[in-house]
């Protein structure tokens, strides 16, 4: 008997704690986004925050990670456009090589890349802050975290999900019309008709709230994660393992929800 | 700021610096991004016809199974528009919205005709057919019928014909098939028809006997031959004929002579026979006067019967002259004089 009721009360405890740490995050998340679209929060000092948090989390890796993604495209565009005429459907493989690359794949794979990068980092750093007592000695000092700490980090995340979603699906598509058209310019009104079958308003609409949904997970659920350390240096490294965690199965949650809305 | 950042990630400090034209490439970054952005919504747009005028165009079906809104209209081949609504009409049937682009509406006519196919593999596709371009153009909000073709569904049906002809082809060529029969018969005819005799060979079977035939005709024709030397001497046999029966002292002419001859010969047998009524009477004046003549009737017999006998003796001539008549002319009768 009192091995269930601990068990229980133990259960219990973690789903609180659970519960607590996914009010911190939609909480946390709430704050940023009010305070991102407050013109009163951008003097100087923030600005020139968020902008490196832009250069550290965008512009370092655009490079690279755009190389990245025209070679991850470029294969699956072959791949999808020699299987669709293998199998007489020709006319589908551009519909197809769109609608997998520009709307799942490229916003996934970006998602993912920075959420290593990034993510893991913020959330280090951020439970490192914690476990040295530097976020309250911020506060003591009268520095605002949320709007000098955290807020820079979930917008530099966010634009930089964007930016490289946004440039990478247009070298996507780019690719795809020369996979399918070859190096001509003429069959443009024909992929115009596609790209006008694929985009309606609605899915328009969805790439744009999954990249911002995509981009805030990316970085909000670390530093949350990251706050909800208890201060001991030896669960630094558990914090991040736990928000890594979360950050996968929430970025899969979009994204199922996501294909859901569209699909379904 | 500085103060913040430092204290933000503690390790760093030297970082910030080595930043170069930080403002510049995020201003760059943030450009682009919202560049693109703009840019692809701005093309999704065009590419939807948004910037374009189009021509509405009404197709009524019964079925529009496969049929989804934004599905092409193609003209041959090239699709012309799109579907823009579809919905159900108080009467069951379905009213098939379409946008044409202003552009592309002359390819439609009203003569033009819309047919929806269904493949096997693929979607729907509605096509419209334009045989006369020169035709008044459609109007704009037109209605029309949408002729719909389902190939799938005849497949079951052209499979079972497809089957009952391959089984009579299988027959046909199967081993010992009428038909191939036939066909080696035809190859051993035509492979005779190549021999010395040609088709007459083909015909025969074998040389030999094609052979036979050359022969027999070649003798038919030695025999045609005689019979012609034949007909020659049959026409000279008939002249000659001709010459015996009808020209001078024919038997024509004989026989002519012989009927005169007769006619003389008559012309005494009625003389005696007056004589003999001439003698009659006598007699009937001497009966008479029997007693007295009595004595002159042995006489008067005697003379009958030697008169008698010259008329037996002339009607024995014409007997004989009409029988050998009768054996030069072939056209006897059975001609007999009597004695009365």
């Amino acid at each position: 008997m009192p091995a269930i009721s601990n068990f229980l009360t133990r259960r219990g405890a973690a789903l609180l704690a659970t519960s607590r740490i996914w009010r911190a995050t939609l909480g946390l998340a709430g704050e940023v986004v009010v305070a991102a679209v407050s013109p009163a929060v951008y003097n100087s000092a923030t600005r020139t925050v968020v902008m490196k948090q832009i250069y550290f989390t965008a512009v370092q890796i655009l490079v690279p990670f755009t190389l990245f993604a025209a070679l991850l495209s470029f294969v699956l565009i072959q791949i999808v456009v020699g299987t669709a005429a293998n199998y007489g459907l020709s006319d589908y493989a551009l519909e197809m090589v769109v609608r997998l690359l520009v709307l799942e794949v490229l916003p996934l794979v970006t998602a993912l890349f920075v959420a290593l990068r990034s993510g893991s980092a913020i959330n280090t750093e951020v439970a490192l802050m914690r476990i040295h007592n530097e976020i309250e000695a911020l506060e003591d000092s009268g520095v605002d975290t949320l709007r000098l700490e955290f807020m820079p980090r979930v917008i530099g995340g966010m634009l930089s999900v964007l930016s490289l979603t946004a440039i990478t699906s247009v070298l996507a598509l780019v690719l795809a019309y020369l996979a399918v058209y070859g190096w001509q310019p003429w069959s443009l009104p024909d992929f115009s008709r596609v790209m006008g079958q694929v985009f309606d308003g609605a899915i328009l609409t969805s790439i744009w709230l999954k990249s911002l949904a995509f981009g805030l997970a990316v970085t909000v659920i670390p530093v949350a994660e990251g706050l909800a350390t208890p201060k001991m240096l030896f669960m630094a490294p558990i914090s991040v393992l736990r928000g890594m965690v979360r950050l996968f199965f929430v970025l899969m949650f979009i994204e199922v929800a996501s294909l859901a809305f569209k699909y379904i | 700021m500085e103060r913040a950042s430092l204290s933000a990630s503690p390790p760093p400090p030297p970082r910030a610096p080595l930043i170069k034209n930080l403002e510049f490439k995020i201003g760059l970054l943030l450009a682009l991004t919202v560049l693109l952005g703009a840019a692809f919504i701005g093309y999704a747009l065009y590419a939807r016809g948004a910037f374009q005028v189009s021509h509405t165009l009404v197709l009524t079906a019964e079925d529009v199974e496969g049929v989804s809104v934004g599905m092409p209209i193609s003209f041959s081949g090239f699709p012309i528009g799109k579907v823009r609504r579809l919905h159900l009409m108080d009467d069951g049937k379905v009213r098939i919205e379409l946008a044409i682009p202003r552009e592309d509406a002359r390819w439609l006519r009203q003569s033009s005709v819309f047919t929806l196919e269904k493949a096997i593999v693929g979607g729907a596709r509605i096509k419209a057919h334009t045989t006369n371009l020169q035709d008044a153009a459609l109007e704009d909000g037109a209605v029309r019928p949408l002729i719909t073709g389902d190939a799938t569904k005849d497949i079951p049906v052209l499979i079972e014909k497809v089957k009952s002809i391959l089984a009579n082809v299988d027959n046909m060529t199967a081993a010992g098939a009428p038909i191939n029969q036939t066909l080696g018969h035809v190859e051993t005819v035509t492979g005779r028809m190549a021999g010395d005799y040609g088709l007459l060979q083909g015909v025969m079977g074998s040389p030999e006997k094609a052979d036979k035939v050359v022969k027999a005709l070649d003798r038919a024709n030695t025999l045609l031959t005689s019979l012609n030397g034949v007909s020659l001497k049959v026409d000279g046999v008939l002249g000659k004929a001709d010459t015996r029966l009808f020209g001078q002292d024919g038997v024509m002419d004989q026989a002519q002579q012989s009927v005169a001859k007769v006619n003389a010969l008559l012309g005494d047998v009625r003389e005696s026979l007056k004589k003999a009524d001439a003698i009659l009477a006598n007699a009937q004046t001497a009966s008479k006067d029997v007693t007295k003549i009595t004595g002159n009737v042995a006489e008067a017999t005697t003379d009958m019967a030697r008169l008698r006998l010259e008329i037996d003796d002339s009607v024995r001539k014409v007997n004989h002259l009409i029988n050998e008549i009768n054996k030069k002319w072939p056209f006897a009768r059975d001609v007999e004089i009597k004695t009365p």
